[in-house]
């Protein structure tokens, strides 16, 4: 009889050992593949009134008020057509943006813009010679200890929204470089480094840090935009398709 | 004796039996395979968008239910860029007439269709992120689809949307989705959906990696006499490394209002 209570023993530890081992790592689900320090990043991160430090660029003398008028027009164009955004408006744009990591890429999904950002984990670029150039770049992504660091180029000259925080805006020569960062377990610090020949005459960095939302939060709808909504056409105008004044009834 | 020895065996084949079973769940290379980029294909060579539909089985509706609308196809529609007519509703095509009529392009903004197109995705590239607790399923015609995979139900109340609400889990390397509120419409084969209708999805990556298979069921006994199933295959996206294509559209661009029109034809052929 104590022996079999012993080989029962036995058993039920077996048991026991081999759920542990078959609810390992490998066989729970996709797990980032950051430190498991930093393996939070993945989340749904929020900006508030107290997240922006951004200081004031310093522009080259030759961007002149009119190229920044020019800048300015072409945003408020992107905005008034429902125009793709891009960078750096999909980071502040003013809605949650839902980061996840997988093995290969990180994505980066804000809200209220259609197209996510890609932050792929490899070590080149896509070439110039076939590398369409985008709102949002070709962003690529190493880990450098507990930071993640990210290198966009490519971004098209004119599309979207250009402006850059601190003023200047981005051209098919800017360079960003982001660092993500985590500042505890709940706040994400995300520094941005601007640097384009024809635009600053100093590297343009700025901070932005976004809270965790809860884990149960679950993105919305992106709000809806419909340029051909006359009403709202009227609203905003367009700098660049100005509509003719009205005609005067004697 | 014979007790002895069936009880010394118990720990040993409980322990082979369990190991046995976690090896059939999925394990990271999996996960790695499915994530990327992938582009729908037409395996069946039917050389146009409305084969591709029509090789998709009928479904076999309950008597009474017929499609209210939704869908994709029709002629000449406000939004996107105007899809081309399903075999269904096309209607015969008269010399001189466009194949595509862009009445407002863009329409609703670049790709704001809320992840609704990636519950029937077309030609446009596919791209799936796989994290622990959420997998990102986004369309270079825009729109994402998010996938819960920590183990939350569906919400209730649900607001119906053209994406619905997803929950997933992996049964071994295969990604099952369940879709549920979705917005009432149609579904490829004549099949129509309402905000409870059970779309289960199964992404599936053949052992090469280099295509995947993604089923389609949709259920509802309230619609259906029986599932409807259908099947999707898709390759990974070229270029060496694929990368997101970013869809432009300008809606004040004159260029987008530029419809499709045949070139006259010759009657009679022949060179």
């Amino acid at each position: 009889m104590n022996v079999a209570w012993r080989l029962a023993f036995l058993t039920l530890a077996g048991v026991a050992l081999s759920a542990a081992i078959t609810r390992g790592p490998q066989a729970q689900g996709p797990q980032a593949t950051a430190p498991a320090a930093i393996a939070g990043i993945s989340g749904n991160w929020e900006l508030s009134y107290d997240s922006r430090r951004v200081p004031k660029a310093k522009l080259l003398p030759t961007v002149t008020q009119a190229n920044l008028t020019r800048h300015a027009n072409m945003d408020a164009h992107a905005i008034r057509w429902c125009n793709l955004m891009g960078l750096p408006f999909v980071m502040d744009s003013g809605r949650p943006v839902d980061i996840r990591e997988g093995p290969t890429a990180v994505i980066v999904v804000a809200e209220n813009v259609p197209n996510p950002r890609y932050l792929y984990k490899r070590a080149n670029h896509i070439s110039a010679d076939i590398y369409d150039p985008s709102t949002l770049g070709d962003s690529i992504a190493r880990w450098e200890g507990t930071t993640l660091v990210v290198d966009t180029i490519g971004f098209h000259r004119t599309r979207g929204i250009t402006t850059i925080p601190g003023g200047g805006y981005r051209t098919d020569k800017s360079h960003l470089v982001e660092r993500f960062r985590l500042i505890g377990d709940n706040v994400l610090s995300v520094t941005s480094t601007w640097t384009d020949k024809t635009v600053f005459a100093a590297p343009q960095t700025y901070e932005f840090r976004y809270y965790r939302l809860p884990a149960s939060y679950e993105p919305r709808a992106g709000l809806p935009c419909d340029p051909y909504n006359q009403d709202r056409a009227d609203f905003l105008g367009d700098p660049l398709q100005p509509r003719p004044p009205a005609k005067t009834v004697r | 004796m014979r007790k002895i020895i069936v009880v010394s065996a118990m720990p040993v084949v409980t322990m082979v039996l369990t190991l046995a079973a976690g090896a059939r769940q999925a394990t990271p290379s999996s996960w790695q395979r499915l994530e990327g980029a992938w582009v729908r294909t037409d395996p069946e060579g039917s050389g146009s968008f409305g084969g591709l539909g029509a090789n998709i089985p009928a479904a076999r509706l309950k008597p009474g239910v017929s499609m209210s609308g939704g869908g994709r196809g029709a002629r000449g529609a406000g939004g996107g860029r105007g899809a081309p007519p399903t075999p269904a509703d096309a209607a015969p095509h008269k010399e001189g007439d466009p194949y595509i009529a862009v009445a407002q392009p863009c329409g609703g903004g670049a790709g704001r269709s809320g992840g609704a197109l990636l519950i029937n995705p077309d030609s446009g590239g596919v791209h799936l992120v796989i994290s622990k607790d959420e997998i990102v399923f986004a369309g270079e015609r825009g729109g994402v689809r998010h996938i819960y995979m920590d183990g939350r139900p569906h919400p209730s109340p649900w607001l119906p949307t053209g994406a619905g609400h997803s929950v997933g889990h992996f049964e071994g390397d295969v990604l099952v989705v369940e879709t549920t509120g979705l917005t009432a419409g149609g579904v490829p084969g004549g099949g129509v959906r309402s905000p409870a209708t059970r779309l289960i999805e199964r992404f599936q990556v053949a052992p090469d990696g280099r295509t995947m298979t993604l089923t389609y069921t949709w259920d509802d006994p309230a619609i259906y006499e029986q599932p409807h199933t259908y099947r999707y295959i898709f390759d990974r996206a070229p270029g060496d490394p694929a990368y997101a294509l970013e869809e432009w559209c300008d809606a004040s661009d004159p260029i987008e209002k530029q419809s499709i029109v045949p070139p006259k034809q010759i009657k009679g052929g022949g060179n």
